[in-house]
């Protein structure tokens, strides 16, 4: 006994294995046990779902919410439809954001296109803004008086009322995303034909084969795995999205397994609510899953790669200006014109009303008059928005600390002791919350801390939710990063340090994380820029107090107030890309360098 | 006949000359390599001739016939110049088994399916892969991958083979036998054969001719023993040969006709010329290079003696060190023998190899035996 004791404590004296242990038990209770608390919700009555119960009371066992949403007369319009919108939205999104990506990829790659510099730095725009950005820009230009609104720039502009669904539902939503994601088809395959040895190509070109040959039988196959894998990211991400549908859908009642999902937890019947965030948990996993194990055997496509020379690019002649003209200007539309009008309309007293006499900074610094928008301040003048933004900023600032710290600490423990069982464990456990839907992550924290949980108070309604949720949800960005540095460090610099005696705290404060600063820094930063663009993790869990600026515009645009939710989006946006570009300073990697997201 | 020439070949990479000038005729059936140190050209070379590069000025031709002309705006595209290009990095195909990755080049050629079989068999047999047809490269060995690269350059038959340093990923025994291998195939197929490598030993025991080159200028083209004895400057001496030849720098004394006595900061010495290119007169700075085995060490006897400073035994030759006043001279004794640091020796220059640089172009100006006189 006294034996197995000291072996015990032998073992925790390393520090990584002292690490290693209390990360596994946090980690579990942080990401496991919450499946076990939302896989319990689905069978109770929740409060809002006594009345629709006949003669329950709250927290009695019920199989109400499985019949409701898989065979009820309201399971067509509460999940089926809703699920089959999802699946051709992500489809959809995917095979757009693949061919406009993929054909971008190629063009810079393979061909004598002009100007590739630009072409490459605006391709990453769309992508490093949210996504619900192009969203909003698309309602400002498209959208028609149905909804009993004001028409957008492009009517105002040439009288043409555009048509509902040209305006609202799938066609936009999937322009949309996929033209969100198509930076994402654009790095992946664009990496993998940069950094395709060119001998392989060579080699086909020595042997005689023609050029399509040359594509379609060793430039496909080679580039096929990259191609699966984003097509597998893209389509989790689309399915996982909430804002673009809720904006774009919602008019027109267009909904997905999101927009239901937010409508049921919010609304009254919460129970049906976790059943879709369970499915949703259950197919993302399974996405990522199968992902992964491409990732793995493309293991055997990279060979040893040696001097490739430059290969020869494709002569576009006579088309390659104009080409390149137009894939210039095409980026510029969907770069730059959407933050021309989010300016533009918050400017705008008359939504819809372009004269010259209508612009005013009223709803920048006004002091709200109670004909427009019950009297609400301009958002320079706003306590709430000020609030909002203190909120956001303080959140992100908090989930970033906790995350990178994290991130360092799983790193050092992961790479330590690689191999081992409780180090594959850690590893996976810390990538996990990465497989989970944004918003189905947030429900099954609101499932598990809405009550009390052994120690823990309620946490529904307190920052410290926010700030939990957000940490753990990006704890990947961090981890990935922290295990990354430490790998890459080797173990010979830490050792030469025991040797001399130098204690861990110290060991890791002035020998590991200066020499990884970079990576460390990015480990903070990725955090930190994804919570403050952050919707629909966070829109379960807030309340009025603790709203941020995302929530906030949110709100704002649900209640048709345009002006004050495009004045946001600037802010927001503003706020992303100065920290997008320290980091760019700071790291010399970007955003779009990570694994996304 | 595949005879290859190189005219003029120049290709400049920004404003870097990578090849400068160059001149080359390779014969038909020779098996020259193209050998100098990391970023001399060599590779360029190998490319351009393949046309997978494009030369800024000069003529290259195959068998007789013009495939590259920049006076004449003539630049046929690789898979008309009838080559064969096995890679450093083998650039197997790895998507494909190792039957399609030799299969690929015939099927572009319209082979009947038949005959495509029928070749690859042959192939399989030729470079011993006859059981691995349906594996994939990753599931190969580095010198199964290795086998397989040339089976694929080979089988359309090219009349010229390209190689670009194709046994530097291999282990050194491997390296060692697929040398031979390389050698028995040039023999066996008939072809002429370009190979680049940065090893001076593989550049030596494989080639018919070698053509050294430093930052794109041709230094010496001729037969390996050649280049070994008479290397045309001290760069061709310096880079040939393990361990390295030995430089003195020296003054000439009393110039004659067929010998010179030389001055070296510590020692006077007298060479009787074998040979001469140039003619020297007193006073001239000049280098003697001597060749680490063409010294010689005896028990001690009073005379001409050395200290031994350093001995490395092998087993097949021991490289020593050793010191005549402060000059270092490095010796190559072959056989089983070693010898006692910091013991004293006789050492002799019997051979008549040693050379005579100019200091000044560095160029060789003859050869001969050398004699300390003190």
């Amino acid at each position: 006994m006294k034996k197995l004791l000291n072996k015990l404590l032998g073992y925790l004296s390393k520090p990584e294995h002292a690490i290693l242990i209390l990360l596994l038990i946090i980690l579990i209770y942080l990401t496991i046990v919450p499946l076990f608390y939302i896989g319990v919700d689905t069978f109770t009555v929740h409060s809002a779902e006594v009345r629709r119960i006949r003669g329950s009371s709250v927290g009695d066992f019920t199989t109400y919410h499985w019949e409701y949403v898989f065979k009820s007369a309201a399971s067509d319009n509460l999940f089926y439809k809703p699920l089959i919108n999802t699946l051709l939205v992500s489809i959809a999104t995917c095979a757009f954001a693949l061919i406009v990506g993929g054909f971008f990829a190629w063009m810079v790659t393979r061909t004598n296109l002009r100007f590739k510099k630009p072409i490459s730095t605006m391709m990453l725009f769309p992508y490093i803004m949210p996504s619900w950005t192009l969203a909003m820009a698309w309602l400002n230009f498209f959208k028609n008086k149905s909804i009993g609104g004001v028409p957008g720039i492009f009517t105002a502009l040439t009288g043409i009322e555009t048509s509902d669904w040209f305006a609202y539902g799938f066609i936009p939503i999937v322009l949309v995303l996929g033209m969100h994601y198509a930076p994402f088809a654009f790095i992946l395959i664009g990496g993998i034909l940069r950094n395709m040895d060119a001998n392989l190509e060579e080699a086909a070109v020595i042997l005689k084969a023609t050029r399509f040959r040359i594509i379609w039988k060793i430039t496909v196959p080679i580039v096929m795995p990259a191609i699966l894998s984003t097509f597998l990211l893209v389509f989790s991400s689309a399915m996982s999205a909430f804002a673009v549908p809720s904006f774009l859908g919602g008019p027109v009642r267009f909904q997905v397994l999101t927009t239901q999902l937010y409508r049921t937890i919010n609304g009254v019947n919460p129970g049906a609510g976790y059943i879709i965030a369970s499915f949703m948990i259950v197919v993302g996993v399974a996405i990522l899953t199968i992902n992964q194990l491409i990732i793995g055997k493309r293991k055997g496509f990279t060979t040893v790669t040696g001097k490739s020379g430059n290969i020869s690019l494709v002569n576009l002649r006579k088309l390659r200006t104009p080409i390149s003209s137009i894939m210039l200007v095409l980026l510029v539309a969907v770069a730059v014109i959407p933050l021309l009008t989010f300016a533009a309309q918050s400017f705008f007293v008359e939504p819809g009303n372009y004269s010259l006499s209508n612009p005013s900074t009223i709803f920048w610094t006004g002091e709200g008059s109670p004909d427009i928008a019950n009297g609400e301040p301009g958002i320079l003048k706003n306590k709430y928005v000020y609030q909002g933004l203190f909120n956001s900023f303080s959140l992100s600032i908090v989930v970033a600390l906790i995350a990178g710290t994290v991130g360092i600490l799983v790193g050092y423990s992961v790479a330590k002791t690689r191999g081992r069982f409780g180090s594959n464990m850690v590893d996976r456990l810390a990538f996990f919350p990465y497989l989970i839907p944004s918003m189905a992550f947030g429900a099954i924290y609101l499932s598990m801390f809405s009550v009390q949980r052994g120690f823990i108070p309620p946490l529904y309604g307190t920052f410290a939710i926010l700030a939990l949720v957000g940490s753990v949800k990006y704890l990947p960005f961090a981890s990935r990063a922290g295990i990354n540095a430490i790998l890459q460090l080797g173990k010979e610099i830490e050792e030469a340090a025991i040797i001399l005696g130098i204690r861990w705290w110290k060991r890791m404060v002035k020998i590991i994380i200066p020499i990884q600063k970079p990576t460390v820094i990015s480990g903070y930063l990725l955090p930190f820029i994804s919570s403050m663009r952050e919707l629909a993790l966070y829109i379960l869990l807030v309340t009025p107090s603790t709203s941020i600026l995302t929530t906030m515009l949110f709100k704002y645009n649900e209640k048709g107030w345009n002006q004050y939710a495009n004045a946001i989006v600037l802010l927001i946006i503003g706020i992303v890309l100065v920290f997008n570009f320290v980091i760019n300073k700071v790291t010399g990697a970007s955003l779009d360098k990570g694994i996304g997201g | 006949m595949p005879e290859i020439i190189l005219k003029n070949l120049t290709k400049t990479f920004g404003s870097v000359n990578a090849v400068d000038k160059l001149d080359l005729t390779i014969e038909d059936r020779d098996f020259v390599t193209l050998l100098g140190p990391s970023g001399c050209g060599k590779t360029t070379t190998l490319r351009m001739i393949s046309g997978l590069e494009t030369p800024t000025i000069g003529e290259i031709s195959i068998g007789g016939k013009v495939v590259f002309s920049g006076e004449k705006q003539i630049n046929l595209s690789p898979d008309k110049r009838d080559v064969g290009l096995l890679f450093q990095n083998y650039a197997l195909w790895p998507h494909m088994t190792v039957y399609q990755n030799i299969a690929f080049g015939l099927e572009n050629m319209k082979w009947s399916k038949e005959e495509i079989r029928k070749r690859v068999r042959e192939m399989g047999d030729l470079v011993k892969i006859s059981d691995l047809l349906d594996r994939y490269p990753s599931e190969l060995s580095g010198g199964q991958q290795q086998r397989v690269a040339i089976a694929r350059t080979l089988a359309p038959n090219p009349k010229v083979l390209l190689m670009d340093e194709p046994l530097s990923n291999l282990d050194a025994k491997l390296r060692m036998e697929m040398r031979a291998e390389l050698k028995r195939l040039h023999r066996e197929i008939e072809s002429t054969v370009v190979y680049v490598t940065h090893d001076q030993l593989e550049a030596m025991t494989l080639a018919t001719k070698v053509c050294l080159l430093e930052e794109g200028v041709l230094q010496q083209y001729a037969p390996p023993l050649v280049i070994y004895d008479q290397p045309s400057n001290v760069f061709v001496g310096d880079f040939i040969g393990n361990p390295s030849m030995n430089f003195l720098d020296a003054t000439v004394k009393g110039a004659e006709k067929d010998g010179v006595s030389l001055e070296t900061a510590e020692l006077t010495m007298e060479m009787i010329f074998k040979s001469k290119e140039a003619e020297v007169k007193n006073g001239d700075e000049v280098i003697i290079g001597l060749r680490p085995e063409d010294i010689t060490l005896n028990p001690y006897s009073g005379a001409n003696s050395c200290v031994i400073y350093s001995t490395l035994p092998s087993g097949m030759e021991t490289v020593v060190r050793a010191k005549i006043k402060n000059t270092m001279f490095s010796i190559v004794v072959f056989g089983r023998v070693d010898f006692v640091v910091d013991s004293k020796m006789e050492i002799s220059f019997p051979s008549v190899n040693y050379l005579l640089f100019d200091k000044a172009t560095k160029n060789k100006i003859g050869a001969g035996s050398l004699k300390l006189t003190e």
